[in-house]
């Protein structure tokens, strides 16, 4: 769809170059594709569990492999497992394995490779990134060869979704990371921290006839004009992440196509329900009252993104689209802040960083809007290091950035008392009711209403202002093909370069 | 030449034709030009707004690196002109004001240190010593990072480190005029001492001041430029030109207007400001000779 749009007008600018015709027919065999992404640095790495960087994570999804994974659609769907599924009371998970998958040294994988992966993560001396969402996982049991029992702590209905983190691929048993072997569909071949990766197919890999690709080098860049003009120059064959101020402009270039995923990740004002003004719901209310949303994301996303109704979790089944869309209303945000106290208006001090793209220029925009409810938005910017110091968290007015989640995973990340996360110090009491009762809920469609109804409660007196849903932007060359859009919010088709192949002149 | 006449006060006159000095210099006349087509679009321009281009440096004129407009939109959608037009007067503000005030505090401590001598002195000039072993910028980001980016915060720091150079300058120049002849007259007609200072020595160390001033005022347009730049000087939205650079260089393949006009204006206004720096350099130098 927003492809569509992009081609459109492109059309209409009317530029008489003539367009390379799009890619058809099957996938070819064979080429090296070179990605660049921004990111990464020094601290670079290849192990399976502990990615940070966006090319840390690039690397993983194509070396490893985790249990399950979030498709194109957000759907969760089986990949080194065959399948997992919870007992009645939901404390005990069962994962069938797949049978035949071997690592890159040519072992078979087994059960016993499984549990050493999550012995590896949940290694208490020394964590790894995937521990935090398994603090309710007690142990893993080896029924055979190809059949485990996952023991929880906590009825957890949905601890499938936690088993399809990218950084939870799983490694045999003597893994090391100075030797990263996995199952993914490339192998290892070099690795530079900060600058490339380069890695090659692995021919005995368990999906029929993929990867197409002979080798992937992924590079590094130090910002995002260097990422473009190496896409420009054919330095790189597609590129992640591109600003999307930038996309109207790189879609004029008939060479290049553009890559635009609507998602689930949002950026969302953060007001602090514990301290004045915002510990007054009429103020949050007010403020939620003022944005004009469609200008939002024209003027910070280009118009590439979706307007947000104040409740994050876009993808998952129970999310509360029955409520109302909120738009603008100044004279109700007036009234709201009348009533609580403020009929000249307030001051407000609005803490920003470039902590992702859009995030300064959101408050910008934010600030103008506010202006016509007797609003006073200073804007404050930090750098990152500063936001994300000792005050993060601590901020009453402010900003974050997340990433398309389900509700409960999202819940407990960031809107319970006990989340690592909780920005606007979320604690109600029968929001908590509703959340623990969802998790231990099996039926689906009770689970969903409880979310619904969880959801309701956040989008009347929530201390979030979630004003839009960004897309995610790539840029490829058009003789690049099996990208596809996708909605998880990790560049160039969640990187799943398995399923990508060069036409054309490679 | 200074004379003393001793019927009145001490004569207070700047060196003759310091000015036409200037002035008949090339170079100074190339840097006034320069320096006075910046200074009026940062003057004039806040005044022409929307009129001029149909939009206030805050309003949304399209979407972001659209080309619409005579040099199109910025980051966020706005009329790249218009922020232009707005964004130089608040740098030239804060950098005449930080400039003066590292001036005041500069000229005063040089010359206290100067004419006091002693242990007034050695405190002065150690203090300043401490102070210039600082890295300017360095101080700025520290100051504000404490403080907040409010514009006082900026021009104070930028004026008081300033401050130690104009001091040294000052001390040096003062140094030589508190020991003719003149000054000793004053002081046996028990003339109060500021009204010696501001009087007899300030008036004969104008020419290195004013070299000094303009090297500042450079100096001073350039960091409140930078710390802009780095998001420490003007906050948005403001339209600022330092700001402008920053918030826009992302597109500078594809939409380049947002950093070239606020680097050209930057670039001509030091230029301008250097020349004619340069020019009150020579012209007092010739004064010196002349003596």
């Amino acid at each position: 769809m927003a492809i569509g749009v992009g081609a459109l007008l492109t059309a209409c600018g009317g530029t008489a170059v003539a367009q390379l015709p799009a890619l058809t027919g099957p996938p070819q065999r064979g080429g090296i594709l070179r990605v660049g992404l921004v990111g990464g640095g020094a601290a670079d790495t290849l192990d399976a569990h502990i990615p940070v960087s966006t090319t840390d994570i690039a690397r993983v999804v194509n070396l490893y492999e985790a249990l399950l994974y979030r498709d194109e659609n957000f759907d969760l769907k089986p990949l080194l497992a065959l399948s997992a599924t919870p007992s009645l009371d939901s404390k005990t998970w069962t994962v069938r394995l797949r049978q035949g998958v071997t690592f890159h040294n040519g072992h078979l994988m087994t059960s016993r490779d499984v549990a050493a992966t999550f012995a590896r993560i949940m290694d208490p001396e020394n964590p790894k990134s995937g521990a935090s969402s398994l603090t309710i996982l007690d142990e893993v049991v080896v029924l055979d060869d190809y059949l485990l029992e996952f023991r929880l702590n906590t009825p957890t209905a949905t601890f499938d979704d936690s088993l399809g983190q990218y950084s939870l691929g799983i490694v045999p048993k003597d893994y090391d990371p100075l030797h990263p072997i996995g199952t993914g569909p490339f192998r290892y071949d070099s690795f530079t921290a900060g600058r490339r990766s380069v890695f090659t197919r692995n021919d005995n890999y368990w999906q029929d006839n993929e990867p197409h690709l002979d080798e992937l080098r992924i590079l590094n860049f130090s910002d995002d004009n260097a990422l473009i003009n190496a896409l420009l120059a054919t330095q790189v064959d597609a590129i992640g992440q591109v600003p999307l101020a930038l996309l109207e402009v790189l879609e004029t270039d008939p060479r290049v196509d553009i890559l635009n995923s609507e998602t689930g990740m949002w950026l969302p004002f953060t007001m602090r329900v514990d301290r004045a003004p915002f510990d007054d719901v009429r103020v949050r209310q007010a403020f939620r009252l003022v944005v004009d949303r469609e200008e939002m994301v024209e003027q910070v996303l280009s118009g590439h993104g979706t307007v947000g109704n104040d409740m994050y979790a876009l993808y998952d089944p129970g999310y509360a689209e029955n409520l109302p869309q909120r738009v603008q209303d100044i004279d109700r945000a007036k009234e709201l802040l009348a009533e609580a106290g403020y009929p000249d208006g307030l001051d407000v001090e609005l803490v920003t960083a470039p902590i992702q793209a859009g995030a300064v220029e959101a408050a910008q925009v934010f600030a103008q809007q506010a202006l016509a409810a007797g609003i006073n938005v200073t804007i404050r910017r930090v750098d990152t290091t500063t936001f994300f110091g000792d005050d993060y968290l601590q901020w009453d007015f402010s900003q974050d950035f997340w990433y398309t989640r389900n509700f409960l995973p999202q819940v407990d990340n960031g809107s319970l008392p006990t989340s690592p996360y909780n920005e606007t110090h979320w604690d109600n009491p029968r929001f908590i009711e509703l959340v623990n009762e969802a998790k231990s809920t099996i039926d689906p469609t009770r689970r969903n209403e409880l979310i619904t109804e969880a959801q309701t409660i956040e989008y009347e007196e929530g201390g979030h202002i979630i004003w839009g849903h960004p897309n995610q932007a790539d840029a490829y060359q058009r003789y690049v093909g099996g990208l596809v859009p996708t909605g998880t919010g990790l560049p160039l088709s969640g990187f799943e370069f398995r399923r990508v192949w060069m036409g054309g002149q490679n | 030449m200074t004379t003393i006449d001793t019927h009145s006060e001490p004569v207070t006159d700047t060196p003759p034709g310091l000015m036409r000095r200037i002035i008949r210099q090339r170079q100074a006349k190339i840097g006034l030009v320069l320096t006075g087509i910046v200074v009026l679009v940062a003057i004039v321009g806040p005044l022409l707004l929307p009129w001029l281009t149909g939009y206030t440096s805050t309003e949304f004129a399209g979407r972001p690196f659209q080309p619409g407009g005579m040099f199109g939109t910025d980051n966020l959608g706005r009329d790249i002109l218009s922020r232009f037009l707005d964004g130089g007067l608040t740098l030239l503000v804060y950098a005449a004001l930080a400039t003066a005030l590292g001036m005041l505090l500069g000229t005063v401590a040089g010359m206290l240190a100067a004419y006091q001598g002693g242990t007034l002195d050695s405190i002065i000039m150690r203090g300043n010593d401490v102070l210039l072993a600082l890295p300017q910028l360095v101080f700025a980001l520290l100051a504000i990072t404490v403080l907040g980016p409010q514009g006082w915060v900026v021009v104070l720091v930028i004026g008081i480190t300033h401050a130690p150079r104009i001091a040294r300058v000052t001390r040096a120049a003062a140094s030589a005029v508190i020991t003719e002849d003149f000054i000793r007259a004053s002081e046996m007609y028990a003339v109060p001492r500021w009204k010696i200072l501001l009087k007899d020595v300030l008036p004969n160390i104008t020419g290195p001041l004013m070299v000094e001033l303009g090297l500042r005022m450079t100096y001073s347009i350039a960091a409140i430029a930078s710390l802009s730049f780095l998001g420490l000087g003007m906050q948005p939205p403001t339209a600022d030109w330092g700001l402008m650079i920053n918030e826009n260089r992302i597109a500078l393949t594809l939409q380049p207007w947002g950093v070239i006009l606020p680097v050209l204006a930057i670039a001509i206004l030091t230029v301008g400001s250097n020349l004619i720096t340069d020019a009150v350099a020579r012209a007092s130098a010739t004064v010196e000779e002349s003596k």
